[in-house]
């Protein structure tokens, strides 16, 4: 965007949901307005600026990461998964749990959460209550659709454990 | 929500008045007549309150647009317009339900739109207050009516009968006397030369398809693929954007600024002033840097050099303040209202029981920071906007812009939170003078620490409470003094009490006491004050619902019994439905919860009832204590809202309330020192996450009265429900907010 990179070291790579892109902007900008304001993927959300709140968590290859803190210059050559990239058309597990259970009241975190949840079953596909919420508490909701929530994750494990058995 | 600026928007009411009286006079002509008038004010004012008899059938062959709400199409899609904002109370799956269950649109065919600011078109826009529903109810219900009344028509004239050969059921009109249907799709351009009825015929509640039922909200999938589109997420061409630090202390003005560094960061292009602008929702004043992406407007944010003059706020003090409103409430204050002999009753008692209870001020931190889109051209301006008041957006940029209302189109785009906060349009304002300064279209997004530190906050407040009871441990004198900071003084700095309609609680509680006097403290505002969800109905839960619980313990009976000795003491005629349906709710949330069960040591069950926004809601919470710290276990909830319209969305905003409510009681509070807030992000403003979150439970009582909002009724009994549930768990009783207060 703003820096040139120097002639004599290629361009940084970055892969995201499966796509190849040039890191053309400055290293130090973390991944979250690199995904927002330079590719217009918005649907990874600011809330934060901080790693507090969990809004903008994707996957760097596969495991969730705070995007909001981690410059996009230390990606290079990573695999980032966002919300737009989690399941080709929305049928991820925790998706349409999600749907069933109707989570979302103003859904600005829910991406947040989902893409957290998303990595949690990927190392627990049985999670307990309390697991759930130890995971899951570096997400804030402020309206409040934690019940839900946790309802969601544990409808999407059995969901999960069916697809398995 | 905006109970006390009717003396602060005298002239913006005067304006809806008239407005108001032209659509009645325009309700009373017959339709001919109408037509007639409304080509004369075209472009006028010709949409008021019942919406459907005001507008007029779109001729156009391919479209039935029979009124603002409702667009059919020849392929039978049905667009519904949502014409308040939606911040995630679910009111954009709510009120076009409505629409559709009247029309019979099988909801399938029905996509949501959410509706331009227009509120000649679509009535008032203004969400707060709980008051969508509430208000808009009958109008969603006779627009959707008036639809079908119109399709049945045109499939009488088709088939050449009368309508009363006809029905309408999920999108088609069928001939009761053969096999003969006609599909909405198909009748749509038929429907638009049909007469719009007078009196549209609504349905019985018993053949409601949507009403009453749990609906999914509209826009899940939206949510979940992260394709629903926020005021943040707006993107338009040749845009920039833009960062910004606001003056710390309300009335400061910026002394210097030194914008070398910030204009060396690679990607900035301007650093603009934003003067304060006194009005109503107005900026505070601040210093924005203009780039090409929001994180390098950031970094040239932190570059700037600035010092503030702090001006006469600048020695706010909350601590100092907080010590101030309790002396204040704690020795004779302005007497607001008065009934009987409270000093006789005092001077009668057998005993009396005082109290004095705090809370701090509280600052929304919706988790989408404030931020819009503007563009500001020569004689047009553009917003699109997360808000919850197109109107006043409206308003605001009329008079900095020096253009008419109508020059400036607002998209209303989804709030990823509210809670009060994006009814003030200051962060529109603000994006409007750097759009205006630079000649682009901005798009400004707040940081969560400017989000904290330049709000609109909930009044911190002291309320002292001193009650007499006679020998049968009856209530027979009430003195409740008040001291807070008012919205009003957002409109009036010169405001030092709250005035009487602000304070009207008191006297008008369902509470049966025959003496009662009610006196406001002084409290004059050192910074913005603002609606925030519940507004003042936080403390009133707080003072009536802990107080209640103190006199059962000095009468010797347990909450409920008290509190219907108090609702049944109220022998006041008018108040009568009030005390019925309070009682109602206390009894379900009583015996949902198991009240009076006998629990193990170290838990406790609190209650706690209030009627707020025109809805009744009971609160049982359950509560175990470890160590110091507790646990909300369960929290059951009895609500009267009316008929409930959608009972998944109205159980989620139960949830909500409880959450919030948690935050509000163990965690929040926004602190001043030297006039600036002391707090920034979530690590110093901590609110409630998913470990503390209980199991809610929402019983409604089952009721076709006219339905009331959810917004924030949940909001007020749950504080004191869990103040009481702690103090029967521990014994400890916390009658200041929030029990855990973050010192740093």
């Amino acid at each position: 965007m703003s820096e040139n990179p120097s002639i004599n070291t290629p361009t940084k790579k970055i892969t995201i949901n499966d796509r190849e892109y040039d890191i053309d902007v400055p290293e130090n900008m973390p991944l979250l307005w690199f995904l927002r304001d330079r590719l217009e993927l918005t649907g990874t959300k600011f809330g934060c600026g901080k790693a507090l709140c969990g809004a903008c968590t994707v996957h760097v290859d596969g495991e969730a990461t705070r995007s909001c803190v981690i410059p996009v210059g230390a990606l290079a050559g990573r695999s980032i998964t966002t919300i737009e990239g989690l399941s080709d058309s929305d049928e991820h597990p925790l998706q349409k749990a999600w749907l069933e259970v109707g989570v979302p009241q103003c859904g600005y975190c829910q991406a947040g959460q989902i893409m957290n949840a998303a990595s949690l079953l990927k190392r627990n596909t049985s999670p307990s209550e309390q697991e759930i919420e130890t995971a899951m508490q570096g997400n804030i909701c402020r309206c409040g659709t934690y019940q839900r929530i946790k309802k969601a994750i544990s409808v999407a494990a059995d969901e999960l454990a069916k697809e398995v058995s | 929500m905006r109970p006390d600026i009717e003396g602060f928007l005298k002239a913006e009411r005067t304006r809806q008045a008239e407005a108001l009286e032209q659509t009645t006079l325009q309700l009373s002509l017959d339709r001919r007549q109408f037509l007639k008038v409304s080509g004369l004010a075209a472009g006028g004012l010709f949409v008021g309150v019942s919406l459907p008899n005001t507008s007029i059938a779109d001729t156009k062959a391919t479209v039935f647009n029979p009124n603002a709400f409702i667009h059919l199409q020849e392929n039978g899609d049905v667009l519904i317009y949502c014409g308040r904002c939606e911040m995630g109370q679910g009111i954009s799956t709510a009120l076009p339900s409505v629409v559709a269950d009247e029309m019979e649109a099988d909801w399938s065919f029905v996509r949501v739109e959410q509706a331009e600011g227009d509120q000649d078109k679509f009535g008032s826009q203004a969400t707060g207050g709980s008051a969508s529903i509430r208000t808009m109810y009958e109008p969603m219900r006779k627009a959707g009516a008036s639809a079908k009344d119109m399709l049945i028509a045109a499939a009488a004239k088709v088939w050449n009968t009368s309508s009363d050969n006809c029905y309408a059921k999920q999108h088609f009109v069928y001939h009761k006397g053969n096999d003969n249907k006609l599909s909405y799709g198909e009748l749509a351009p038929i429907a638009a030369s049909m007469e719009v009825p007078e009196a549209p015929t609504l349905k019985a509640a018993t053949d409601f398809n949507y009403v009453g039922k749990a609906l999914p909200r509209h826009d899940v999938g939206m949510v979940i693929s992260g394709k629903r589109t926020y005021g943040v997420d707006v993107k338009v061409p040749g845009m920039q954007y833009a960062a910004i630090v606001h003056c710390p202390v309300m009335g400061g003005t910026l002394r210097s600024l030194d914008k070398t560094e910030a204009l060396k960061v690679p990607g900035v292009t301007a650093v603009v002033e934003i003067a304060p602008l006194k009005v109503p929702f107005g900026s505070l004043g601040g210093v924005a840097v203009v780039a090409d992406n929001s994180w390098t407007a950031q970094q040239g944010v932190s570059k700037l050099k600035i010092e503030w003059d702090r001006g006469e706020h600048g020695s706010y003090d909350t601590d100092a303040y907080m010590g101030e409103l309790i002396k204040n409430v704690e020795k004779p204050a302005e007497k607001i209202a008065e009934r009987g002999d409270v000093e006789n009753a005092f001077k009668n008692a057998a005993k009396t029981v005082s109290a004095t209870y705090t809370e701090g001020h509280l600052v929304h931190a919706p988790m989408e920071p404030n931020a819009s889109v503007v563009a500001v051209h020569d004689n047009h301006c553009e917003v699109w906007a997360s808000t919850q008041s197109p109107d006043d957006i409206q308003s605001v940029l009329s008079g900095f812009l020096g253009m008419d209302k109508k020059q400036i189109k607002v998209n209303v785009m989804i709030c990823g939170g509210a809670f009060g906060r994006k009814f003030k349009c200051d962060y529109v304002q603000e994006a409007a003078a750097i759009s205006k300064a630079v000649g682009t279209p901005i798009q400004l997004t707040w940081t969560r620490e400017e989000d904290t530190k330049t709000g609109y906050y909930h009044s911190n407040s002291a309320q002292h409470i001193k009650a007499s009871l006679d020998e049968n441990n009856n209530v027979t004198g009430w003195l409740h003094r008040i001291a807070f900071p008012s919205i009003n003084t957002l409109f009036d700095p010169s405001v030092q009490f709250a005035p009487a309609n602000a304070v009207s609680e008191i006297e008008s509680h369902p509470f049966g006491v025959t003496n009662l006097r009610s006196e406001s403290g002084l409290a004059p505002a050192h910074t913005r004050i603002g609606w925030y969800r519940a507004v003042y109905a936080i403390f009133w839960g707080l003072g009536f619902g802990v107080f209640a619980d103190e006199l059962a313990e000095t009468a010797g009976v347990d909450t409920v019994t008290m509190l219907n000795r108090l609702y049944d003491a109220n022998k006041n005629p008018e108040q009568a439905e009030l005390v019925a349906r309070s009682k109602a709710v206390l009894a379900l949330a009583a015996e949902k919860s198991g009240f009076g069960k006998a629990l193990p040591e170290g838990e406790g069950l609190g209650i706690a009832v209030h009627y707020s926004f025109q809805t009744y809601v009971a609160m049982a919470v359950h509560v175990r204590m470890k160590g110091d710290d507790f646990e909300v276990v369960r929290v059951d909830n009895a609500v009267d809202c009316g008929q409930v319209l959608n009972k998944d969305g109205a159980a989620a905003q139960q949830e909500g309330a409880v959450a919030m409510g948690i935050s509000l009681s163990k965690y929040c509070e926004v602190t001043f020192k030297d006039g600036a807030v002391v707090n920034g992000n979530f690590d110093d403003y901590p609110v409630m996450r998913i470990t503390d979150m209980p199991e809610v439970r929402t019983h409604f009582i089952e009721s076709d009265a006219a339905p009331t909002g959810l917004g924030e009724p949940g909001m007020a009994p749950f504080a004191p429900a869990l103040v009481n549930a702690i103090y029967q768990a521990s014994g400890k009783r916390y009658r200041s907010l929030p029990i855990q207060p973050l010192r740093t």
